[in-house]
């Protein structure tokens, strides 16, 4: 049943990074257009992502539940040592959420749709900043793990871990990462005379995603970083690094083709590599502080409560996944019918 | 201020808010089906108006309820380590199935919102019963969560270790039928009063009187059965808490000193240092009565507990009366209400629109004071004589500051959603 729960895991967070990551990867897109882009990107954002985005927030919360469940001595370090990221990316959900919601149900549309809209594009950008900053910081050999709290500054325990340099690239990459995967949704998604909008912000996405990465991985292993040391040395992560790479190629035919599903399809595919990478450059010790690795395997719950997670998680999986997909799907549908209804939309 | 206080305040403030985001969104999708199905029975265009507006505001409110909900499911952990890191394996497992039955609620509510004119109509109206259904199943859930925190169960404490943990007797533990539908009956009683008593300010008004009127009944009916239900669910619970919680019971009372035939007391000040309560009524024998069933039954005084195991008497006592005491007027309203059906001339009374005008932010003072008294009453304990409260708070310092920015966080996002609403109800009023 560990492994029941483990893919679970593993699925919850590659489908937040996707689907999240293309929701807040939106706000990005939309926040780095010129006015009349940003006009053009709110729309097609609301009919992409309307009907779905709310869904595509539910697994950080699976996620989440998974872990204090399953894995409770790895998930009590996140909530303590990166407290402050962490409540900045709630923050940033709630405000996101919410500038989502009221941008597009407001009653009345007048000037208040600045506030919405400069709410929204914020943080879409931060959020995904923080988050990869967590992620940054659990991987990063800054945490540091005592009994007696007080011999060390505030700075040193509670700041250092996630406040330092290579943590914040790591959360740049991520929210690169979801500027991409956006883009790339994005350019199926609108009018045929939108699209060279969205290929040139998937262009320029890939570079930055490129060049951050590069700049990550020069920087760790310069600063003799452990996770980038191992990433390095382990055959697995350097194949699944190289296939993404390579996915580029097929990616800008299908793109060219305007194959939209299969684009898609690719760019998935790409970021599942990349974070199969991550995962498998150091584990089962995702956690790396300054003494130690954790083990994410170390200290699990007991054998009873994961037999009834993993089966709740069957239960549960099979009810939303059908509709999920069914959700998915039908307004794929339903696009078409406004398309052929109102040739103008 | 102290870390354990700050913390408890910023969980206190981010519940209370939730709370409220949460009851009505998952309470309003059932005043939008059955206007909806008035709609499809009637074809009245009113009704069709009605739907429409109203699911704006269930989609404000899934969304602020969603949110704060997902803040939530952090917060247990960045304020409570320790709590969660025993606690979460064993009360996992309705979380877990919370966040399938919301997720389903919002699979659901994308097929709802964005179904006009695209889906079949009948199965567009069922998305919409999900949506209801689903809703209420996710807070059912949750509380068989806070159910386990007043009547752990599920798991054996031997040195200080949660041993043979049993997910599944955790879940239906002694706290968990009562609290839920007491909870359930809470939510559907604040919520249909407080949306009638929207629409009643409208009809008092005197705008678009018919929509209002027809809002306004669908919504006090919901609420008014609710209400009329509560004093059973009530009953139940406080015979539950008599048996499992007896200290809370006391608090509740201010019922210091143990004895047979114990009195009720309603309202009253309380002196926690000399331990009176002045300016009270007493029923005599009533407390025996309603917490046992027998007129003559002992009642324990919280003098008979340790003093570091009782909770803060006054806030609780005087929340209980807050609860009950509106509980009370809200049940007398709701028989009004029916009574007002056979009276059809009372509906031109501006006096009787404006009591339900009165009636609407009550249900919710009701609400939140039940839940003071629940959650301070099991104070000092996170979990019920096994973990004090004051040993599961985060080791980091300075949660006063986290708390601050979530009451700015939270205080303007309460008034944007008030003044969205006002807007919807703005561009109702001047719709066709």
């Amino acid at each position: 049943m560990l492994y029941v729960v483990l893919f679970f895991l593993i699925f919850s967070l590659y489908l937040y990074v996707v689907l999240g990551g293309a929701d807040y990867g939106a706000g990005i897109v939309e926040l780095f257009s010129s006015e009349e882009n940003q006009k053009i990107t709110k729309k097609t954002i609301y009919r992409v992502m309307g009907p779905v985005w709310e869904a595509n927030h539910i697994w950080i919360i699976i996620l989440i539940v998974i872990l204090w469940i399953a894995f409770p001595s790895y998930y009590n370090i996140l909530v303590v040592y990166l407290h402050i990221p962490l409540t900045i990316v709630l923050l940033g959900v709630t405000l996101r959420g919410v500038a989502f919601v009221f941008r597009h149900y407001d009653a009345i549309i007048d000037n208040s749709q600045r506030l919405y809209d400069t709410l929204f594009k914020i943080s879409s950008l931060i959020t995904p900043i923080f988050l990869g900053m967590v992620f940054g910081g659990l991987i990063s050999g800054e945490i540091v793990m005592v009994e007696d709290i007080e011999t060390l500054t505030f700075y040193e325990v509670f700041i250092n871990p996630w406040f330092n340099i290579f943590s914040i690239l790591v959360g740049l990459f991520f929210a690169s990462l979801c500027a991409f995967l956006s883009s790339v949704l994005l350019i199926g998604e609108s009018e045929s005379v939108h699209e060279n909008i969205y290929i040139r912000k998937a262009a320029i996405a890939t570079i930055v995603v490129f060049i951050v990465g590069l700049i990550t991985f020069i920087y760790g292993y310069g600063a003799a970083h452990v996770f980038v040391k191992d990433f390095i040395k382990n055959p697995y992560s350097l194949i699944s690094m190289l296939f993404s790479g390579l996915l580029l190629i097929p990616l800008w035919i299908a793109i060219k083709k305007g194959r939209r599903v299969l684009s898609r399809f690719f760019a998935g595919l790409q970021v599942f590599l990349i974070l199969l990478a991550a995962i498998v450059a150091h584990f089962p010790g995702i956690i790396i502080t300054k003494s130690e690795n954790i083990s994410l395997l170390e200290n699990i719950a007991p054998e009873s409560v994961i037999k009834v997670l993993g089966i709740s998680l069957i239960i549960g999986g099979s009810v939303i996944l059908p509709g999920l997909f069914h959700l998915l799907k039908s307004f794929k549908m339903i696009k078409i019918l406004d398309r052929k209804d109102n040739p103008s939309a | 201020m102290e870390n354990l206080d700050a913390a408890r305040l910023q969980m206190a403030f981010t519940l209370i808010f939730h709370i409220v985001f949460a009851c009505i969104g998952m309470v309003m999708p059932f005043f939008m089906v059955v206007s909806h199905y008035k709609w499809l029975k009637t074809k009245d265009q009113l009704y069709l108006t009605l739907t429409k507006s109203w699911q704006k505001g269930v989609a404000i409110f899934f969304v602020t309820g969603a949110v704060s909900g997902t803040a939530l499911s952090f917060e247990l952990g960045l304020l409570w380590p320790e709590f969660m890191k025993h606690a979460g394996p064993i009360i996992g497992m309705p979380f877990s199935l919370e966040g399938a039955a919301f997720f389903v609620e919002a699979i659901a509510l994308g097929f709802y919102l964005y179904g006009w004119d695209k889906l079949p109509e009948k199965f567009h109206w069922f998305t919409g019963v999900i949506i209801g259904i689903s809703g209420v199943a996710s807070g059912v859930l949750v509380v068989a969560a806070n159910g386990w925190m007043n009547a752990p169960s599920g798991f054996d404490y031997i040195d200080g270790q949660f041993l043979n943990i049993d997910p599944v007797q955790a879940m239906l533990n002694a706290a968990w039928a009562t609290q839920a539908l007491h909870m359930t009956l809470a939510a559907f009683t604040a919520t249909g009063f407080a949306v009638a008593g929207i629409h009643a300010y409208q009809v008092y008004k005197g705008r678009k009187v018919a929509l209002h009127t027809k809002a306004f009944k669908i919504a006090i009916t919901f609420g008014a059965i609710a209400a009329i239900l509560q004093p059973i669910s009530g009953d139940l619970s406080a015979k539950d808490i008599a048996k499992r919680q007896p200290v809370k019971l006391a608090a509740m009372e201010a019922h210091y000193n143990t004895e047979k035939g114990a009195p009720l007391y309603i309202g009253g000040i309380v002196n926690a240092e000399t331990q009176e309560v002045k300016y009270k009524v007493a029923i005599p024998k009533a407390l025996s009565f309603l917490a046992f069933g027998d007129f003559d039954a002992e009642v324990k005084g919280l003098n008979d507990f340790p003093e570091d195991e009782r909770p803060n008497v006054p806030m609780v006592h005087y929340a209980f009366q807050v609860m009950v005491g509106i509980g009370g007027l809200l049940l007398l309203a709701g028989i009004l209400y029916f009574i007002s059906i056979k009276k059809k001339k009372w509906l031109h009374m501006n006096v009787y629109w404006l009591l339900f005008v009165f009636l609407a932010p009550l249900g919710f003072i009701a609400l939140e004071a039940g839940w003071i008294v629940t959650e301070v009453g099991r104070q000092p304990w996170i979990i019920h004589k096994i973990m004090r409260t004051k040993d599961a708070v985060t080791p980091m310092p300075g949660i006063i500051v986290s708390f601050y920015i979530y009451i700015v966080v939270y205080f303007t996002l309460s008034v944007a959603v008030t003044w969205l609403m006002t807007r919807q109800i703005k561009v109702l009023n001047s719709s066709k």
